[in-house]
């Protein structure tokens, strides 16, 4: 087993809910008690629903918001104890992409300028090399170093989530957290950026946090899966074992939910997500769950297993899961036809 | 045959801009029956929302429809805009991708559902109050009593939602479009108001067209479907040939694009390039920059040709199976 890059210890984070005058009336619990360990290489992805708390969880890793309680080590440093001088330092190791390539590019920066900042900021390259750097770094993430001059508004979307991942990638981290990072993208461009982020990862060796609410998307990408719910999560294990075997009843409707996969009458899910202002007492998805009993409501189910861990009393009771599967109709005949289509990529270079 | 609900005809949408004239949409056929449910798809700029628009006489100032659009027989670009209005709400009806935007925040939920039973039914306000309320258990809103005295920022997204689609449907209109409905919400509930969608159309026989970028809702969710590709119909077809059959080398490669649930293919098949600039759209067929199947040919517009019965496609070189057959 390799070293963990990033690990978790019981983070929590709350955040004080205000009335309309300012009072403080409770908090929200948005990220309450996470654990995980992130393995040096591997891609992790946190997945779930709006409000579950993984973009927050995303942000306090990298301590752009503090966290209540809990460790983050990075390396086995805790960097909940580093000092705001030192933690700049260690910034130049990890990276965040977001979701809206449209909001992280400043407007008034062209994109020499936008990527060359990281570069000066830690010091990776003297500054005649920068320029190179620049060029070389464009051409990493598929774009034509002549376009360097260019401002980000003569961009497309796609265009310019490449411009924020080669921006990511200056400082040479050794870990990117990406929130949502093709979820503003059309599926023909989400298709070309979840590419170039296999490649690089596979390539530069990178460890990788995907924070994503698209599991076709996750299951293509990530190592292991964590599905969090109400700000805990529910289920993590190896990405295979999740999608073939989930073992929470959550993850069995998440899936089931995925469109696409020829059994429009499933049973679904009932109702909302409940206010996590005022989450349900024991297990959090208990208001939700066909299989919820009594002590579901007493009694909070620890995460429990060996590799593929699930927080549910009843996880070894529940009737066999239906792994999340897309209807295929198009068969032998349509991936022949598919094949033209990558071909022509590994033809053109991709340099957009 | 009986007459369909809806009925377009060589629809073109353009704007006047200060470069030019800007033509989203460009010369689109279809037709929905009644009780169907027709799936528009296609990425953002290729026309689907302007299309909506167009039909409902929701065009932004300027706009300019040409061809035919037929409701039922009737033509719509024939009436005025008062005649069109009064058909907007009553006889069709539109439900929209981000509710909050489409409900008026200083009035509760019932409220501006039993406007529309007022306004198109002639109902009093107390009789249209508690048809609100009947249609809001009828969309699964829990407590339908309480939540039709709610303001609309005291709901959740999918609560939103399903009252944009009790007030789409309590006149029990012709025809529901449908734009991007559950693009803004999470999948669990995404699932909740397609099926609701279903339900509602089998219940009142209302036609509808779905606008959707997902493929995976129009597998599960259409009885026909047009591909729509910068401002054109790329292909058409009914949705169980259009997934087992697929024509046009954009279909294909959107197919490939989506990663799959169970995973498999080690790269995605992904659509080099970007979708065309319309003031400046390539000459023939729009797609050919990004196409692997393009030919010399494809720099002349191919027609929307029948490649089998009732399955249509716009593209030279379809079938594409007897290139297959050579590479065999």
């Amino acid at each position: 087993m390799t070293a963990p890059l990033l690990e978790l210890r019981d983070l929590a984070k709350g955040f004080p809910v205000r009335d309309a005058i300012g009072r403080r009336r409770g908090a929200v619990r948005a990220v309450d008690g996470v654990s995980l360990s992130v393995p040096k290489g591997s891609v992790l992805a946190i997945v779930g629903e709006s409000g579950c708390g993984k973009s927050t969880l995303g942000r306090l890793a990298l301590r752009l918001i503090e966290a209540d309680a809990g460790e983050i080590l990075l390396e086995g440093e805790d960097l909940r104890g580093l000092s705001a001088r030192a933690l700049r330092a260690r910034r130049r190791d990890m990276q965040l992409i977001f979701q809206d390539p449209f909001a992280s590019l400043d407007p008034r920066m062209t994109v020499e300028q936008a990527v060359a900042e990281p570069l000066r900021l830690h010091g990776i390259v003297p500054r005649a090399q920068e320029a190179q750097r620049v060029a070389e770094l464009l051409s990493r993430v598929g774009l034509r170093p002549e376009l360097a001059r260019r401002w980000p508004h003569e961009f497309s979307g796609g265009q310019r989530q490449r411009i924020a991942i080669a921006r990511a990638l200056a400082s040479q981290p050794k870990l990117i957290i990406g929130d949502e990072p093709v979820s503003a993208l059309d599926v023909s461009v989400q298709a070309q950026v979840v590419n170039l982020l296999q490649d690089l990862i596979r390539e530069l060796g990178l460890t990788f946090v995907l924070i994503s609410h698209d599991l076709g998307v996750v299951r293509h990408i990530a190592d292991r899966v964590a599905v969090m719910y109400l700000g805990r999560i529910v289920e993590e294990g190896p990405t295979r074992q999740v999608f073939g075997n989930p073992r929470h009843p959550y993850t069995r409707a998440l899936l089931a939910a995925v469109p696409g996969q020829g059994h429009a009458n499933a049973p679904l899910l009932e109702g909302d997500i409940p206010s996590p202002i005022n989450p349900p007492s024991g297990c959090r998805f208990r208001t939700r769950c066909p299989y919820a009993q009594a002590l579901c409501a007493e009694q909070v189910p620890p995460l429990e297993g060996a590799s593929h861990l699930a927080a549910c009393h009843f996880q070894n009771s529940l009737p066999p899961a239906v792994a999340g599967q897309d209807a295929d109709t198009g068969g032998e005949r349509l991936r022949r036809l598919q094949a033209y289509f990558t071909d022509q990529t590994q033809k053109t270079g991709e340099l957009a | 045959m009986s007459t369909p609900v809806l009925d377009l005809a060589r629809v073109t949408v353009e704007f006047p801009t200060d470069r030019g004239r800007l033509r989203p949409v460009d010369g689109i056929s279809f037709s929905v029956e009644a009780g169907k449910t027709l799936a528009v798809v296609g990425e953002s700029g290729c026309g689907k929302s302007v299309t909506a628009l167009a039909i409902m006489g929701l065009l932004p100032q300027g706009g300019e429809v040409g061809g035919g659009i037929r409701l039922a027989g009737q033509e719509l670009l024939a009436l005025t805009p008062d005649q069109r209005r009064a058909r907007r709400g009553g006889e069709m009806a539109m439900v929209f991708q981000e509710p909050m935007t489409s409900l008026n925040p200083a009035f509760t939920a019932g409220e501006q559902v039993a406007e529309a039973l007022r306004l198109h039914q002639g109902l009093s306000p107390d009789a249209a109050f508690a048809k609100a309320i009947e249609m809001f258990r009828r969309v699964r809103i829990p407590e339908p009593e309480r939540r039709a005295r709610s303001y609309p920022h005291q709901l959740s997204g999918g609560m939103r939602q399903r009252v944009m689609i009790a007030m789409a449907l309590a006149c029990r209109p012709r025809l529901l479009i449908a734009d991007e409905p559950t693009t803004a919400l999470d999948v669990t509930v995404q699932a909740q108001i397609l099926a609701l969608i279903d339900e509602m159309k089998r219940e009142t026989g209302t036609a509808v067209v779905l606008i959707t970028h997902d493929l995976g809702v129009v597998r599960d969710h259409a009885d026909d479907v047009v591909v729509m590709y910068a401002g054109r119909v790329a292909e058409r077809a009914s949705a169980a040939d259009l997934f087992a059959n697929p024509q046009h080398p954009y279909t294909i490669g959107l197919l490939g694009a989506a990663p799959r649930l169970e995973g498999g293919a080690a790269r995605l098949a992904s659509i080099e390039g970007t979708v065309p600039d319309l003031m400046h759209p390539p000459p023939g067929c729009r797609f050919a920059p990004r196409c692997p199947f393009a030919i010399a040919q494809c720099a002349e517009q191919p027609p929307l040709a029948d490649i089998t019965p009732g399955h249509q496609a716009a593209c030279w070189r379809a079938p594409l199976d007897s290139l297959l057959e050579q590479a065999a």
